[in-house]
């Protein structure tokens, strides 16, 4: 598979990673595991990746792992097509952990508290980890794909 | 009965008490001798995990009794002085409740008379039916209503008090509702204030046995 000039630096600096290719847009995807992902992610701060652009979470397949996917951006001055990079960790479903990056980029608070809500990732070292969309007594990770919806009386037939 | 597992917990059993639209209150008002509340001693609802399992082995036979001497569920007296308490900011200025529109349960005293909403009193279940008169309700509807509540009140022992299970509770009992509704043991208040049929328009000829998933 062909790399990427990042993934060729993180080589360099040998730092584990592996490679998942390139989107539509040309941007490179690596998968990090999750016991080194709270390093990484102090490495690729320092980089220069200042910017967390989106954090979201899914789950990969039934029986399968949780993948939690981070978008980084380096915001610098004068350029028009900045440095990005998405960064996918995978977590087991018995028990999915995952470093928080609250402590590097803000701006992964309530994200990170969504992908807890919905798909039942628990970030380590998040400040305030709890349910942010559902009812804080809710049972159940809604968004997994073994989720079953309970029965609840709330769609009404009447138009 | 005695607890003395943790500090903070009051050993809430969870019990009964019914109350019924106002309209129709004077009618269906009849407090019935607790008697069956009184077996209803060991329905504890815990907090916590070890509670629930030091008291599942006499919640098995108070089953076996209750299920031998199966009454009627009845509803716990009422309290005269009755007063609301613990409704302010200070204590959260919220409360436990599933409300949709038939079924209201709150866990609290809910006073027919005065309206007081007694938070203190959160061993105790709240049922309200149908507060917005959309279903034409006798003694003997509003009892099977009661006793499915008893029953999955029953069911769900142990379960943590939680806005989760109170949902629940009043979810199955929608559709037992919807179910009486079905099977035209009830039907809508044709003088209700407003009339949009909300669980389904009215038809001849049908009954929930047609419906697999109603209940």
């Amino acid at each position: 598979m062909q790399q990427g000039w990042l993934s060729n630096w993180l080589v360099k600096h040998e730092v584990v990673h592996r490679s998942l290719g390139f989107d539509h847009r040309g941007i490179e995807t690596l998968q990090i595991k999750a016991e080194d992902w709270d390093s990484i992610a102090v490495i690729l701060y320092v980089y220069g990746y200042n910017y967390l652009r989106s954090q979201c979470a899914y789950d990969v397949a039934p029986g399968g792992s949780l993948a939690s996917v981070y978008h980084l951006t380096r915001i610098q001055y004068g350029i028009d097509n900045p440095e990005e990079v998405c960064i996918k960790v995978f977590a087991q479903k018995d028990n999915p952990r995952i470093p928080s990056v609250f402590w590097i980029w803000r701006s992964a608070d309530f994200q990170e508290r969504e992908s807890y809500d919905m798909v039942g990732i628990h970030y380590d070292n998040h400040p305030r980890l709890k349910r942010i969309l559902m009812p804080e007594s809710w049972i159940g990770w809604p968004l997994r794909k073994d989720y079953i919806t309970p029965n609840f009386y709330e769609i009404q037939d009447a138009h | 009965m005695a607890t003395t597992a943790s500090p903070f917990l009051s050993p809430a059993k969870l019990t009964l008490q019914s109350r019924l639209p106002r309209a129709t209150l004077a009618r269906r008002s009849v407090r019935f001798p607790p008697a069956r509340a009184q077996q209803q001693q060991p329905q504890v609802k815990e907090e916590e995990e070890e509670e629930a399992v030091a008291n599942l082995p006499p919640s098995q036979d108070e089953g076996e009794q209750t299920s031998a001497a199966r009454g009627p569920a009845q509803s716990l007296p009422r309290q005269p002085l009755a007063e609301s308490k613990n409704m302010s900011r200070e204590y959260g200025g919220q409360w436990l409740s599933s409300t949709t529109r038939h079924i209201r349960i709150y866990a609290a005293y809910i006073d027919p008379e005065t309206n007081a909403f007694d938070q203190t009193q959160m061993d105790k279940l709240t049922l309200l039916l149908d507060p917005t008169d959309e279903f034409v309700w006798t003694d003997e509807t509003c009892q099977k209503v009661y006793d499915e509540f008893q029953d999955l009140v029953d069911h769900y022992e142990g379960a943590p008090l939680s806005e989760y299970t109170l949902r629940l509770i009043g979810s199955d009992l929608e559709h037992y509702i919807r179910k009486l509704l079905y099977d035209g043991e009830i039907k809508y208040n044709m003088m209700s204030r407003v009339l949009n049929f909300s669980m389904g328009k009215p038809r001849v000829k049908f009954n929930s046995s047609q419906i697999p998933d109603v209940k």
